[in-house]
């Protein structure tokens, strides 16, 4: 029996045998070519519409990335007086350090591969589009620019977002695909990038979409339009200091949305009643933010609106996460969830400084919020929780505000109910640019363009721009009275920001007060210091984090204006010796033998 | 069937009969030897070239009939142990008488021994390459249940350490040193089993590690199985293997049937394993009183510590305000719950036998295991076939076929670490809240929930699972199916003999089918979260991996005329082709409360299934060849071109040489009068070149895969910057080696002297700037590194023996040398460590010029006595020579305070003729470690202030020792007296360092994790003298634990690794109940090692980049075994 197996096995193998090897020689490289099932290589890749269109959502969800969105908060705030450490803080050291301005090149918050990440996904696309429309009568000429005004966009955010950060960065708009190519690029400076960037976006700014199909509603705020290239552009030239063109790009933000405002209320899509319109133009001096509620006590729609619904009709661009975590897919905003809390804890790592809380029991020449509304300001309540500094914004659902509680004239904790997201689905948007932002841009633009001192002439050239920056920020600041009817004393006093820096002040505090928590103000400050090219500003703010930081060092850390900037990656200076690194900033490796004296 | 044949044989006579005598078409006959008839010789009709072509059995009475085809053959009659013969077809009957075979006088038998393996078959004395082979005869009888066991200290420069005492676990190999400095591309020697690799791609699966499968490798095979095994060395000897033999090669041959009636041998072992323990812990009692003085100090409150803020320290009653109060009042020993004596038994049969024309040897097994931890269990089935037929004297065919199926029950979580760390003043059941006593919950501290207790536990106990519960309740198993089938035709189409030219073909195809499921289950009773964080998780995958490897060999072997010639040629043509998949599915919530449902289907939420393909495939030409003039100058050469694809079109092939020469002195006309004591002495140099190939496929390419979605859009993104040029790394060896033998082979030395260079090293995950878009590329060829060293390996042959009495000895030790010769600075610079200033950070620093493994650390000098504020005050007021003479005296007294002084050991004073405190990383800029950290304390660690520059920083971090061993080996002795034998194994090592990371952890007293004993004899109160420093809760409360010379221990130790009883009783004693042979065995494993070593076994791996580190893996078991091995 077993041998009769055999010589049937025997005869099999033979035919085996020699079947394969008349194969193997025949194709023998033929043979060892063989492509990944479970990924698709480039020779594949970039042949229809859909290919394109995936690497663009791609670039995208590359910044819903929680490195990336962590960095976001972390270096566009985390220096500021905004912050503190908050609870637990000692769980994340490198945070702790950055909080204590005791950040070396060895923190971890000092790497920058998620923003190099989205700009090398773009680049690819800029790359290999072209290629595409080329063979795909699908793609159009119209969608390959449309493309390429997105990407550029997107591009250009992330390099914003660097050299705020550190200043001088190395540029590339070349993408990165073989290993041969240099990668160890030195820095390019601060204002060239920004020159680049301003130019990039100049020149697509017209191909950019201006509206998304009806039926994708949260692609107009989620993804790039021509208002947010228009927003960009807005913010680039007021750092760059062109404030014609920073003022420019804001009205046409500002008339755009508008348009958009009235093109949806004509639909009947969105917006109220006619009858309450007019209250609400009054109310909001004519701008299509997203407003409160008008009558009633109830108030906090405005925030849920924003920050938890998303593509509201104030949004410009926002980063759109889901809130369901069934939908494993995409990402889930956990970085708010970690740094500002969640319903578990509801401290986060990060807490509102005694600054921000404390300023409530002050009756007058408050800090952060304004004297005059006294209690009624809505962001009082979903800023943060006064009593021990949990920050809400974000971090909470739904934030509703008792306008009779609140409108008492003493401050009252209990005026405000909150639910907090869970631990793990926190479902706010982050939002990148909105019209109360672009508006502050605008005033503060106008602004710099008053003269100064009191000759006549001066008053009378300052005050149309006085105007119509108090125009701006008022419209804001009223926005957030959780008060159906407003008087006249509950409101700002066009009277009592008469000179160029009452306005400045004024401008400047609405603008902490109405973006706070969304990782603008540290970029404010700097870019308020390179203006004046003094750090003093930051200097001051330092002051007021006397829990994690060492005043006496902060005052002579920060003179100079390297200070104000972060260090690079120790890491990344070692494969990058092009790479100069910053001087205010120790490396974190064991220090000379004459620095540790 | 007896009637049958009967009719069938009247049927061919009558046949026969009727035929005419002109042509013969049957014959018939009667064979007997000198006991009368013989039954069932076998009669055959054999051709030229001796193919059978009819064949017939004799009857009861000897008597047979049969066919025949053509007149021109022959007929052959044999019979196991009597003499074949053949005779010509000239009539139709034969009445022959068979002799003895054992009759046969004076007849001389020359063969030679000849290599097996891969290889050419060339005869042993002429292998010209370094391989040292162990025959398991020598191993016969004893009672080894893994090949690595056998092996381990019986090669020279083969270290074998154990990963660690868990059931399943692996083994890490290291011939010759790391071969590798990168973790990808695998650094164990390859293993070769009869010829075939084990190809098997499970990449993609959650499996513990590499070396795990590495294991397994040797794990599927039996030892009992096994015949010989021959570790092969240089690069000459690997150069079949190309690529594949860059960290040397483990040969493995294992038995086949052979002629004889069938033998049956049964082997049972019985194993008792239990695991050495470590250092103590600390009772509950001494937990808390610790945990209390830890939250004092830093702070000075006597609140830190109190009911309020750590309720489950302050053995509370029902009046404290604490619900769990009765869970915290326990002394349990959590390691005493976790372990125990573990089972093993192992049972084996084989059955061997066969015919001429055929032999086969059928093996199976049955393994059933319960680990050292509690709950661990492992079942193992084996089965191997091997059947030899001999279609003629030209053509064999061989079929193999062997299967293993392993069921696993593993640990859910790593229970020993667990226990280790637990707060042992909980309790491991709940009590019943009216009596008090235990009952049969399992108890975990909340982790959720208003009664949550002390948030001080949150980042550390409050995670640690109940290990009793865990192993108890979570489920945690796997299983393997192992197969591979090999076919094997070997066809003589030249000569047959070595007067003849012979030239032999061998063709195989080999398959590898490997199947692996994980079952997870992990149920809500140990986790004490809300549902919605995800509870009663459960997961289940499943891995697939066939690969298919064909292999062709012609083999020339020429006849010369001058016999002083002699030759061996072999062309080989390989062709190797695989793939794996993978898929699993997890999810949690299911609606299980006892465990009864732990499919992941079974209606929880899934959560995230995944899967995955992956293939590959390669070709290998090789060709060799053996040259011997008059036997004693010998020339080898092998030339290997391997195409696979990992690589892209431009560097897809790999050439790989070899040449090794060999010169037998002894066989030299002017050595014969040394002949009667140095019988044999032999030089053998030789070079080649190795490869190494990376781990992964698709690196020239640029890929494209998924990513997270944005909003409704699906997403993609480009996976990794593409190799445009990556080549293979070249491993150049240069080997020289002396073999001697004295006393006619009873006594023989092998020493060996190598130098291995690796170029264009694969450096994995290289990290390349970031603006790149990508943080790393998976390789990059970069670098040069060597590996120097020596072995020395002497056994013996019987070397005493006396009457009944004989004994053998072995020995062997090598020593290895790394050195990096060339790398780019900036990996170089990535490579070494920035120190961060943190308790129990290692530095690790790879220099140029240097071998890996150097500590570096702090001096360390005991614990400071008194605290600064004491001797501050002491000496305020005083002159500056008063407090110089205070200074003087207190040192004469042996005090000690946290100063700083200069080098001469004065005291720094400042201008306010104050001491200076002693600081800690103090950096003018403020970014160093004073700002939160004042300064040292009475208490605190003591360390030397190398540079006195009055304070402890990176600079005062000096060389603390290799981790190196100066010098590895192994010996034995075995002693044989009649039937009786005793073998002993003892493997050692010598002068290497071992940072034992485990005791840091166990003295650190900064968390809240348990502690050894040794914490008893902390610094409580200033004055005390200890070396313990005080307890101080958080990480950067203190820098007592810092990497100093008080952690960094001797890793010397020689270790017996196993002693072993045997006993055979006569196959005379035995014939009444009719077996063949009994052997007793009683071994013990691992029953002491020798070391000053403070950890539970300095056995540590080395060879990274980073020094030997101890993180306290479960040590090596001590076993205990009883077997018994029965022949029919």
């Amino acid at each position: 029996m077993i041998t009769k197996i055999n010589k049937i096995l025997g005869g099999s193998l033979m035919c085996c045998a020699v079947g394969t090897a008349l194969m193997s020689l025949s194709s023998c490289s033929d043979f060892l070519e063989i492509k990944p099932q479970s990924e698709i290589i480039l020779e594949d890749f970039w042949n229809e519409k859909a290919d394109v269109d995936n690497i663009v959502a791609g670039c995208y969800s590359a910044l819903l990335e929680d490195g990336v969105r962590r960095r976001m908060m972390i270096w566009g705030e985390a220096r500021s007086d905004n912050f503190m450490s908050g609870e637990n803080i000692n769980s994340d050291g490198d945070l702790y350090k950055v909080i204590q301005e005791n950040i070396t090149a060895m923190n971890s918050y000092t790497t920058w591969d998620g923003f190099y990440d989205v700009i090398n996904r773009c680049n690819t696309v800029l790359k290999y589009a072209p290629g595409v429309a080329a063979i795909d009568p699908a793609y159009t000429t119209g969608d390959l620019k449309a493309t390429i005004a997105e990407v550029t966009a997107l591009r250009s955010l992330c390099y914003f977002y660097l050299i705020r950060t550190f200043r001088d960065v190395p540029y590339s708009d070349e993408a990165f695909t073989d290993d041969d190519q240099t990668m160890d690029l030195p820095a390019t400076p601060f204002y060239t990038v920004l020159g680049y960037l301003i130019a990039d976006l100049e020149r697509v700014k017209d191909d950019a979409v201006v509206r998304y199909p009806e039926t994708k509603p949260r692609y107009q705020t989620g993804r790039i339009t021509r208002d947010a290239i228009y927003a960009m552009l807005c913010e680039m030239y007021l750092w760059n200091k062109d404030y014609d063109n920073c003022i420019k790009y804001a009205e046409l933000v500002i008339q755009s949305k508008k348009a958009y405002e009235e093109e949806e209320r004509n639909k009947g899509g969105r917006g109220l009643a006619n009858s309450n319109q007019s209250i609400i133009e009054a109310r909001l001096n004519g701008y299509p933010l997203a407003n409160d509620n008008i009558s009633g006590t109830r108030f906090g729609s405005a925030y849920e609106a924003i920050f938890v619904d998303g593509a509201s009709k104030e949004t410009i661009f926002e980063l759109s996460y889901e809130d369901n975590p069934s939908n494993a897919n995409m990402t889930n905003n956990s970085a708010i969830s970690s740094l500002y809390g969640n319903s578990t804890s509801r401290l986060g790592l990060l807490a509102a400084t005694e600054v921000i809380t404390e300023d409530v029991k002050t009756a007058s020449s408050r800090k952060v919020y304004e004297d005059d509304n006294k209690f009624l300001d809505a962001r009082l309540y979903y800023n943060c929780r006064q009593e021990d500094g949990a920050i809400l914004k974000y971090a909470t659902s739904s934030v509703t505000v008792d306008g009779s509680r609140a409108g008492t004239g003493t401050w009252n904790s209990s005026a405000a109910d909150y639910s907090w997201f869970p631990q793990n689905s926190n479902g706010s948007k982050w939002i990148i640019y909105r019209l109360a932002d672009i508006m502050l841009l605008e005033a503060e633009a106008l602004c710099q363009k008053m003269g100064e001192g009191g000759d006549a002439d001066v008053i009378a050239s300052n005050t149309p721009l006085l105007d119509k920056a108090f125009t701006l920020v008022n419209a804001i600041n009223k926005r957030s009275l959780c008060k159906a009817l407003l008087t006249g004393t509950d409101t700002l006093k066009r009277a009592d920001y008469s000179t160029k820096s009452l306005m400045e002040t004024l401008v400047k505090k609405e603008r902490r007060n109405e973006l706070m928590f969304e990782g603008k103000y540290w970029y404010d400050l700097v870019r308020y210091c390179m203006r004046a090219n003094s750090t003093q500003e930051i200097i001051d703010a330092a002051q007021n984090r006397s829990k994690d930081v060492n005043s006496s060092f902060v005052q002579s850390f920060f003179k100079r204006m390297d200070a104000i900037f972060w260090p690079y990656n120790n890491e990344e200076m070692k494969v990058n010796t092009n790479l100069v690194p910053n001087p205010a900033f120790g490396s974190g490796e064991s220090t000379s033998y004459e620095k540790t004296k | 069937m007896r009637i049958l044949k009967s009719i069938m044989m009247t049927l061919a006579l009558f046949a026969a009969m009727t035929a005419g005598a002109q042509t013969i078409t049957s014959v018939h006959g009667t064979l007997s030897d000198d006991m009368g008839p013989l039954m069932g010789a076998t009669v055959c009709e054999v051709d030229g070239t001796g193919r059978i072509i009819n064949s017939a059995i004799t009857d009861l009475n000897g008597n047979f009939t049969m066919k025949v085809k053509n007149q021109k053959d022959h007929i052959r009659f044999s019979y196991v142990g009597l003499k074949t013969v053949t005779q010509p077809i000239n009539k139709t009957t034969y009445n022959l008488k068979l002799v003895s075979a054992t009759q046969i006088k004076e007849v001389v038998v020359k063969s030679k021994k000849r290599a097996q393996g891969n290889g050419l078959p060339i005869p042993e004395r002429e292998i010209s390459y370094a391989s040292q082979k162990l025959d398991m005869k020598e191993l016969e009888g004893l009672g080894m249940t893994t090949i690595d066991e056998a092996l381990q200290g019986r090669i020279a420069g083969l270290d074998i350490i154990s990963n660690s005492g868990d059931l399943g676990s692996g083994s890490t190999m290291r011939l010759r040193g790391a071969g590798s400095l990168s973790q990808l591309t695998d650094a164990n020697p390859l293993i070769v089993v009869d010829g075939n690799i084990r190809e098997v791609n499970l990449d993609n699966f959650d499996m513990a590690g590499a070396n795990n499968e590495k294991f397994a490798e040797l794990l599927n095979i039996n030892p009992e199985d096994i015949a010989s095994i021959n570790v092969l060395k240089d690069a000459a000897a690997c150069a079949v293997y190309g690529s594949q033999g860059g960290n040397g090669v483990i040969e493995l041959t294992t038995k086949r049937g052979s002629r004889g009636k069938p033998h049956v041998t049964y082997t049972l072992k019985l194993t008792a394993t239990h695991q050495p323990k470590g250092y103590d812990l600390l009772s509950g009692d001494d937990y808390t009183m610790m945990l209390k003085e830890e939250y004092f100090n830093p702070r000075q409150d006597d609140n830190a510590s109190d009911q309020n803020r750590i309720p489950e320290i302050n053995y509370l009653d029902e009046t404290g305000g604490f619900s769990e109060w009765r869970q915290y009042r326990d002394n349990t020993d959590w390691r005493d719950a976790v372990t125990q004596t573990g089972l093993r038994q192992n049972h084996y049969v084989t059955i061997a036998g066969g015919g001429e024309k055929a032999t086969f040897r059928i093996g199976g097994g049955f393994d059933h295991e319960t680990g050292t931890m509690i709950e661990q269990k492992l079942n193992r089935f084996s089965t191997r076939v091997a059947l030899d037929y001999n279609v003629s004297q030209r053509i064999r065919v061989q079929t193999n076929f062997s299967l293993t199926y392993t069921k696993n029950d593993r640990n859910s979580d790593d229970l020993l670490a667990i226990a280790l760390k637990k707060m042992p003043n909980m309790s491991i059941y709940e009590k019943d809240p009216i009596t008090g006593a235990d009952t049969d919950v399992y108890y975990n501290m909340l982790q959720s929930g208003p009664y949550i207790g002390s948030e001080v536990f949150s980042g550390d106990q409050r995670t640690y699972v109940n290990p009793v519960a865990s192993a108890h309740l979570a489920k945690n198993e796997e299983r393997n199916y192992d197969m591979n089938p090999e076919l094997v035709m070997n066809y003589r189409l030249l000569g047959l003999d070595e007067d003849h030219w012979q030239l032999d073909y061998r063709g195989s195809v080999y398959m590898n089918i490997a199947n692996h499921y994980n079952d997870k289950f992990y149920p809500q009773e140990l986790k004490t979260i809300n549902w919605e964080d995800k509870v009663n998780t459960s997961s289940t995958g499943s891995s697939k991996s066939v690969s298919f490897n064909t292999k062709h060999t012609l083999t020339l072997t020429p006849a010369f005329t001058n016999k002083d010639h002699s030759a061996m040629v072999m062309g080989r043509f390989e062709l190797t082709s695989g793939s794996s998949s993978s898929q699993s599915t997890s999810g949690y919530g299911l609606p299980s409360t006892d465990g009864a449902i732990v499919s992941p289907s079974a209606g929880g939420l899934i959560d995230s299934p995944s899967s995955s393909y992956s293939q590959w495939r390669s070709m290998y030409y090789t060709v060799s060849a053996h040259y011997a003039y008059k036997g004693r100058y010998v020339a080898d050469f092998t030339m290997r071109i391997d195409g696979t694809t990992r690589f892209g079109p431009g560097n897809r092939w790999g050439y790989f040489p070899s040449v090794s020469l060999k010169w037998i002195v002894s066989d030299e006309a002017w050595m014969q009068k040394l002949k009667p004591t140095l019988s044999f002495l032999a030089i053998r140099p030789s070079w080649g070149r190795n490869g190494r190939q990376p781990g992964q496929n698709y690196l020239y390419t640029s890929k494209y895969g998924s990513t997270s979605r944005y909003i409704d859009m699906s997403a993609m993104k480009p996976l990794n910057i593409r190799l445009s040029d990556m080549k293979w790394e070249n491993v150049t060896s240069y080997n020289l080696g002396i073999d001697l033998g004295f006393f006619d082979g009873r006594l023989n030395i092998a020493v060996e002297g190598y130098s291995t260079t690796n170029t264009d090293m694969l450096m994995s995950s290289f990290r390349i700037p970031s603006n790149a878009g990508f943080k790393t590329v998976p390789y990059h060829n970069n670098g040069k590194m060597r590996n120097t060293g020596w072995e020395f390996h002497i056994n013996t042959n019987r070397v005493i023996q006396k009457g009944k009495f004989s004994m053998d000895v072995n020995a062997n030790f090598g020593n290895n040398r790394n050195e990096i010769l060339e790398m780019d600075e900036y990996i170089l610079n990535n490579k070494n460590s920035t120190y961060g200033y943190a308790n129990g950070e290692t530095l690790r620093r790879v220099q140029l010029h240097n071998p890996f493994g150097a500590i570096y650390g702090f001096k360390y000098h005991g614990v400071y006595q008194y605290n600064y504020n004491t001797f501050k005050n002491a000496v305020a007021g005083m002159t500056k020579d008063e407090i110089y003479a205070y200074w003087a005296k207190f040192t004469a007294e042996g005090k000690t305070a946290p100063v700083a002084t200069s080098a001469d050991g004065q005291l720094i004073l400042d201008a306010n003729d104050v001491p200076l405190r002693m600081r800690y990383d103090y950096r003018i800029d403020g970014t160093g470690h004073d700002g939160v950290f004042p300064g040292f304390n009475g208490g605190d660690a003591i360390y030397e202030d190398i540079n006195h520059d009055g304070q402890i920083n990176a600079l005062d971090i000096t060389y603390l020792g290799s981790s190196l061993p100066k010098l590895t080996g192994g010996f034995g002795f075995s002693f044989n007296y009649g039937d009786w034998r005793l073998s002993t194994q003892f493997t050692y090592r010598v002068g290497n360092k071992i940072i034992n990371k485990a005791r840091l952890q166990a003295e650190a007293m900064t968390g809240n994790d348990n502690q050894s004993q040794a914490v008893n004899y902390r610094w409580r109160k200033e004055g005390d003298v200890t070396v313990i420093p005080r307890a101080m809760f958080g990480s950067t409360s203190n820098y007592n634990t810092l990497i100093s010379d008080r952690f960094v221990e001797d890793g010397t130790y020689l270790r017996m690794s196993y002693a072993q009883l045997s006993y055979a009783i006569r196959k005379k004693y035995l014939t009444w109940i009719g077996l063949n042979r009994i052997s007793f065995y009683a071994s013990i494993n691992n029953p002491f090692v020798l070391t000053k070593y403070s950890g539970v076994d300095p056995d540590i791996a080395f060879g990274g980049e980073d020094p030997a580190i101890d993180w306290a893996q479960t040590p090596r078991s001590r076993s205990y075994t009883l077997g018994i091995t029965v022949d029919l």
